[in-house]
């Protein structure tokens, strides 16, 4: 049963988070590709806008990696 | 930077804005704020053209236009280099220009005739060739008309035999056959008195006939075949002609209107630098900014060339002028490619750290630590000296492949530090083992070595942004980076002694030190502050990045070794241990890449970098 719970919290952290991150990266990436039809020299500023919520999923993921290799 | 004034007399402004263009190291500033005092305004106004410079203007700009029309004209052919200097047959190439476009257009609408004959007579081919084998036996008497058709789909079919039956009481017969282009060919056989009503029921329902061009009326159809192919040849070797003709031309005045046109945007550009040049009574004044290295040079090279007529002087740079200095990158040539990296963002702002150099070394370095597989690292550096070698003349994809080069000799490194080449292939087959660290199983420890990389890169951050602070004279902003940098020192030592990873007796100094500092942070640094140190301690575990997507890396790699081994053959297995690897190897270079930029770009720059900085765009040749 404690295997179970702990498989369980590492698919949530990582799950959640990667839906999180996924949520935000849309709604900023469809905004940023308007944004470069518009004026291409903000391609830089996008390609940040885009990666910032992408610590969201890594986070998860480094969090789901403690919980399953903390004994 | 330096800011520069040079003024001389009006005759020699056309001159020495050539030598401007010539050198190419110097930015016109179209502004005079900065440069002119109050009281010295109302001698100087902004240069103004004569007639004859206006009229010789509105003349090479209307010759531009009919150069690129005759250029539209041409076909797209490699010719060779003209050197011939326009100036002096400038105006017996005006008065050419006229005739050759127009000779260029007649052979133009010539050629597109004979094509629209051609593509005429290809359908009609198509329509004989499908139709002859199926009618070849019909009776052709005087009182039997033929009347051809193009029927576009089959379904069609049974409803022209429908209306047939009807206005001909069966009196016809339809051969129908599938023509090469993918229509089918039909021909009516009827009465010739029946032919009207039928042309004219055709003609209702919107099928198209195929009318005979009038020259093959009264043949046969043996007779219309070979004069059809006669008429096919005689038109490929007019087109053949026309475009020989065509080629000659282009290859005869190409290279000469080429220069032209090269010559007249020269002249052209100089014309529209004086707009931004200023004049008194009998001088001209132009200001602007150029690299300082090169203030003695330029000033000699004026010298050299208009005696005194022309002087350049250095001006005093003053606080409020910093806005306004253009901003130039320039790094040794090792760091130059990554000058790209830093001109996708807006520059930093004068006087502040050219980021390049940071770039330079960190970027590949969280790339290898990423990719970290001598394998892919060789594939890397195979694709960037093939993409070095095939575009020498594209600048971008040079800087990008000089960069994966040097990526690619750190990911080797760190494949052999890791102990992975193609994942575990290196160790099952060349028996190599990890020389510091093995990915897949040590997850914590690279965790570990990732964190305390990114806190290595973050205080460097804040320190860099001490020293723009202290520069800036904005000693607030210095201390409150300086107590950043003790705080997240104190928060690391303070999170090691609770994990036990240092002894538990530097907890209570730290709380007391962390006491102590807050609230001089909060004096210095704001209300924000405290955030600010929070989002500074969020960046460094940002760097956790460099290991989870490592691991995913690794862990890619090992399941393309383990799925080409459950194959149980050989070729299987290699086709699809190679292509999950070429996945892999195209994930390796997008995914670290991105992430190391980011790294950089949010983590790295925001420490220290103020941006707003304006682009150095020197007057030169284009």
């Amino acid at each position: 049963m404690e295997k179970v719970l702990i498989a369980f919290a590492a698919a949530l952290a990582i799950g959640l988070s990667a839906l999180a991150t996924a949520w935000a990266q849309s709604r900023i990436g469809s905004a940023g590709a308007g944004a470069l039809a518009e004026k291409p020299e903000l391609s830089g500023t996008v390609i940040i806008l885009v990666a910032i919520p992408e610590t969201m999923v890594i986070l998860g993921f480094v969090i789901a990696t403690i919980i399953l290799t903390t004994k | 930077m330096s800011k520069v004034e040079i003024a001389g007399l009006k005759e020699v402004l056309k001159d020495t804005l050539e030598v401007l263009r010539e050198e190419g190291i110097f930015q016109i500033e179209t502004e005079t704020v900065g440069f002119i005092d109050k009281a010295e305004e109302e001698y100087i106004s902004t240069f103004s053209m004569d007639q004859k410079a206006l009229s010789e203007k509105l003349l090479l700009e209307d010759m531009k236009l009919r150069l690129e029309e005759l250029f539209s004209l041409m076909p797209k052919i490699s010719t060779r280099k003209s050197y011939i200097e326009p100036d002096n047959i400038i105006e017996t190439l005006r008065r050419l220009l006229p005739g050759h476009i127009k000779f260029l257009e007649g052979l133009i609408k010539k050629k597109d005739l004979l094509q629209k004959e051609l593509s005429e007579l290809m359908r009609y081919k198509n329509f004989m060739d499908a139709i002859e084998p199926i009618i070849g036996g019909v009776e052709k008497t005087e009182e039997i008309d033929f009347i051809g058709l193009t029927i576009k789909e089959p379904e069609a079919i049974p409803h022209i035999r429908r209306l047939l039956l009807k206005i001909t009481d069966g009196r016809y017969e339809l051969f129908t056959n599938r023509a090469s282009d993918g229509t089918i060919a039909g021909v009516i056989v009827a009465e010739k008195v029946l032919s009207e009503i039928i042309r004219k029921t055709l003609s209702s329902e919107r099928i198209p006939e195929i009318i005979l061009p009038s020259t093959f009326e009264g043949l046969s159809f043996t007779e219309r075949l070979k004069r059809l192919n006669e008429r096919i040849s005689e038109i490929n070797r007019a087109v053949e002609e026309v475009n020989s003709e065509v080629n000659r031309f282009t290859l005869r005045w190409r290279p000469l209107y080429e220069r032209t046109l090269e010559w007249i945007d020269e002249r052209l550009s100089i014309m529209k630098a004086t707009a931004h040049v200023f004049e008194t009574r009998m001088c001209f004044i132009i200001y602007g900014w150029m690299p300082s290295d090169s203030v003695t040079t330029l000033s000699r090279r004026l010298t050299e060339r208009f005696g005194g007529r022309v002087t350049l002087v250095e001006r005093e740079i003053f606080e409020e002028d910093l806005e306004r200095i253009p901003v130039m990158l320039k790094n040794p040539p090792y760091f130059q490619p990554f000058e790209i990296m830093v001109r996708i963002l807006p520059l930093p702002k004068y006087g502040t750290f050219d980021p390049t150099p940071f770039i330079g070394i960190f970027f590949p370095l969280f790339f290898g630590m990423i990719l970290g597989d001598s394998g892919y690292g060789l594939a890397l550096l195979g694709l960037s000296i093939f993409t070095l070698k095939r575009f020498r003349k594209k600048k971008h994809v040079q800087d990008i492949s000089k960069i994966m080069f040097v990526c690619s000799i750190y990911s080797i490194f760190f494949g052999i530090l890791y102990g992975e080449f193609f994942g575990e292939v290196g160790h099952k087959l060349f028996g190599l083992e990890p020389i510091c660290i093995e990915r897949r199983t040590a997850v914590i420890p690279m965790l570990y070595f990732a964190l305390a990389v990114g806190l290595f890169h973050v205080l460097i951050g804040l320190l860099l942004g001490i020293i723009t602070g202290i520069k800036r004279k904005a000693k607030k902003e210095a201390i409150a980076k300086f107590i950043d940098i003790l705080l997240i020192i104190a928060t690391v030592t303070g999170v090691s002694a609770l994990c036990g990873i240092i002894p538990e007796r530097f907890v209570h100094p730290i709380i007391t030190l962390t006491i102590i500092l807050l609230p001089i942070l909060l004096i210095t640094g704001g209300l924000l502050a405290p955030l600010e140190l929070i989002k500074s301690i969020g960046n460094i575990i940002s760097y956790a990045r460099i290991m989870a997507i490592g691991l995913t890396s690794v862990l890619l790699a090992f399941v393309a070794n383990r799925l080409a081994g459950m194959t149980g053959n050989i070729i299987a297995g290699a086709i699809v241990a190679g292509l999950l690897h070429l996945v892999n190897i195209i994930l390796g270079i997008f995914s670290p890449a991105i992430h190391s930029m980011r790294l950089h770009y949010v983590e790295f720059f925001s420490k220290f970098i103020e941006s707003g900085g304006r682009r150095f765009e020197p007057f030169r040749k284009i």
